[in-house]
Order: structure tokens, then C-alpha cells, then sequence
């Protein structure tokens, strides 16, 4: 708690509870690309998203007296980020999942194609616009996991403390929605190469 | 940050799965380092392609004075700190007890005619022995008290 207490998280946030001028400001402007790219990643609708983004700093600055400094400052607005994602899916009725994915499809792509450059694949716009399309179609959950994982670059455990998900079912996540974004190259890929 | 029991990341059952795994966080750790994939197999490129396109920004952002615009908008009603929780808990503590303490008051006045003897004859004979060996009992630990009190307040400790 030491730690936690003495970074500059404490610092930003006796700023803003003492309600000194910018300090909820600079809070946000810290801030607002996590929530962006949770929110982004679950929801899909830009502007859903934005309000939504305005719904969690909104409810950042109702609830910031309790935050109790047991995690880093960007963990706890990433959970409230999280949490009002994901309940605009459940009012919309949106899965989190696919129904019925219990499979991973390991199996599936054991097979590995030679001879990939990566350069190559890389420019080519064709094979761009077929991973983006297999990212889009991956479920809410693992897009946003992935996302936090990758561009984010939040740990494993960091990720666990924002969506209250155990590490061993993100991990599986990921290996997953990556078994299944390679089994995507290979088809689209192999044909190429 | 406090360390948590739940920050242990479980391994795979299957050795394959796990071997997998690694090869798919060792691509994304070559792609975040920016190492030349002549090294890499094809099944690492893959990956390394993958997570080049996992970096990208995502479309669409929020606008350019999004922060100042919130600011603006919460600026009207200040953050509700943690002081002003606690001593709105205060009050009503302070609140609930001035009723407990009237609530007393009347019921005695109204009923303390027929139950307050009854006390009195509960109470020990001050006469007694035993009762004023008590009493210095407790005068000797108030006194003590109260010396305590006085040092603390004579000779603050800096920590």
C-alpha cells in the first residue's frame, strides 16, 4: 500500500478531492485512452462509446473518496470503465462470448504453413482487411482482453484486477482469440503464400 | 502495488498448449522489441504479424477537448472528499445519539417514579468496606489517568 500511496496516483487524487483547478482535468486527459479502448473494444459504437467514456469519468468523480489505494489508480478506473461497458451490453442484449466456445480449436491449426514473410503479409492490404475483419469478429471480451494486452500493454494480473476475471481464464482467453487470429492467417495466408 | 494471491498465472495441463502459449507471448515480446524476424519460424511470424496489427490505434477516438469539457461540466459540483463522508457520518452519529439521549430523558420522567427505587436499593452500601476500598481503587486509577493524559499533552511525541 506503501507504494501505491507514495506515487504520484496519490498526488492526482488529493488534487482532485481537495478540488484544486485542472486537477480533474489532468485526471482525465491520463486516463481517457484506457477507457477509450475498453469501452471502444466492448461496445463497438463510436458513439456509444463516447458517452459512455463521459458516464465513467462522470462516476470517477462521484467515487474517488473511495478509492482505498489496494490497487494502481489505473486499475480502478479501468474496473469502472469495464463495469459500464459491460452493462450497456447487457441492456442491449449483447453476448460477451459466443455461445458454445468451450472449444479452443488448437487442434484446428497444429498444422503450420512455411515459407510466411512477415514484411510481405504485412503489406498487403488484402491480408490487413482479413485480420481486421477476424479481430472485429472476435466477442466483445476477448477484443477488449486483447486489446488491454497488446496496446495497452497491461499485465496479465492488472487485467485481472479490471475485469474481475481469474488470470487462468484470461490467459485462456487470449491463447484462444490468438489460436483462432492465426487459423485466420493460415487460411487467408497459406492460399497467399 | 499490494501484492495479490490471484497475480499467479496458471500453466496449461497440456504440454502442447503450453509450448503454444509461450511461442505466442515470445513473438508479441520480439514484436514489442522490434527484433528482426529473419530469426523467427513461420508459425512466430504469424503471431508477430498479429500483434503488429493488435498495436495499431483503434479508430475513432474521443474528441480533442473531451477532458476540458468534463472538467467544465463536474466543475459545479465539487469531488465529495473523504473528510466530508466521514464527518457527515459524524453528525449523524451526533444526531441519532441527541435522540437516544431525549428518548432516555422522557422515558424517565415519564416512568422513572415506578423502576428508579428499585436501582437505589441495587446500589452498594457506601458505608461498606468493601465499596470504599473500590472507591480508592478507582480514584487511584483515575488519578493515574489523568497524570498520563497531562504528560502526553506536556511532552508531545514527534514520530
Amino acid at each position: 500500500m506503501d507504494d501505491i500511496r507514495s506515487s504520484p496516483d496519490q498526488a492526482l487524487v488529493d488534487a482532485v478531492l481537495a478540488n484544486r483547478p485542472g486537477a480533474f482535468e489532468r485526471l482525465v486527459r491520463e486516463y481517457q485512452g484506457l477507457c477509450w479502448h475498453i469501452i471502444q473494444r466492448m461496445v463497438r459504437n463510436p458513439e456509444d462509446a463516447r458517452e459512455l467514456c463521459q458516464d465513467t469519468f462522470l462516476r470517477v468523480h462521484q467515487c474517488l473518496h473511495q478509492y482505498r489505494y489496494e490497487s494502481a489508480l489505473k486499475s480502478w478506473i479501468g474496473r469502472i470503465a469495464f463495469t459500464i461497458a459491460l452493462r450497456h451490453l447487457q441492456h442491449k442484449r449483447i453476448p460477451l462470448l459466443d455461445p458454445g466456445s468451450d472449444h479452443d480449436g488448437f487442434d484446428l491449426v497444429e498444422n503450420i504453413g512455411d515459407g510466411f514473410d512477415l514484411e510481405a503479409a504485412c503489406m498487403d492490404e488484402e491480408t490487413a482487411r482479413h485480420l481486421h475483419a477476424a479481430i472485429e469478429a472476435l466477442p466483445p471480451l476477448q477484443r477488449t482482453l486483447l486489446t488491454l494486452y497488446y496496446l495497452e500493454e497491461t499485465s496479465i494480473p492488472e487485467i485481472a484486477r479490471i475485469t474481475g476475471l481469474a488470470t487462468g481464464t484470461i490467459k485462456s482467453h487470449l491463447f484462444r482469440s490468438r489460436l483462432r487470429l492465426r487459423d485466420t492467417l493460415e487460411t487467408r495466408t497459406g492460399v497467399a503464400a | 502495488m499490494i501484492p495479490h494471491d490471484e497475480d499467479h498465472i496458471p500453466v496449461f495441463d497440456d504440454d502442447a498448449r503450453e509450448r503454444e502459449w509461450l511461442a505466442q507471448e515470445t513473438a508479441m515480446r520480439r514484436e514489442q522489441l522490434q527484433l528482426d524476424p529473419a530469426s523467427d519460424d513461420a508459425r512466430s511470424r504469424r503471431y508477430r504479424l498479429i500483434a503488429r496489427r493488435l498495436r495499431q490505434p483503434l479508430p475513432g477516438t474521443l474528441p480533442a477537448d473531451f477532458a476540458r469539457q468534463l472538467a467544465m461540466r463536474v466543475g459545479a459540483t465539487p469531488a465529495a472528499s473523504a473528510a466530508s463522508g466521514a464527518s457527515f457520518e459524524f453528525r449523524l452519529m451526533l444526531a441519532l445519539a441527541a435522540v437516544l439521549g431525549v428518548a432516555s430523558a422522557v422515558v424517565i420522567v415519564i416512568y422513572g417514579n415506578a423502576w428508579l427505587p428499585s436501582f437505589v436499593e441495587l446500589l452498594p452500601d457506601p458505608q461498606a468496606p468493601a465499596t470504599r476500598w473500590l472507591l480508592a481503587l478507582a480514584g487511584c486509577l483515575g488519578v493515574s489517568w489523568l497524570l498520563g493524559l497531562w504528560q502526553r499533552r506536556a511532552h508531545p511525541q514527534h514520530d
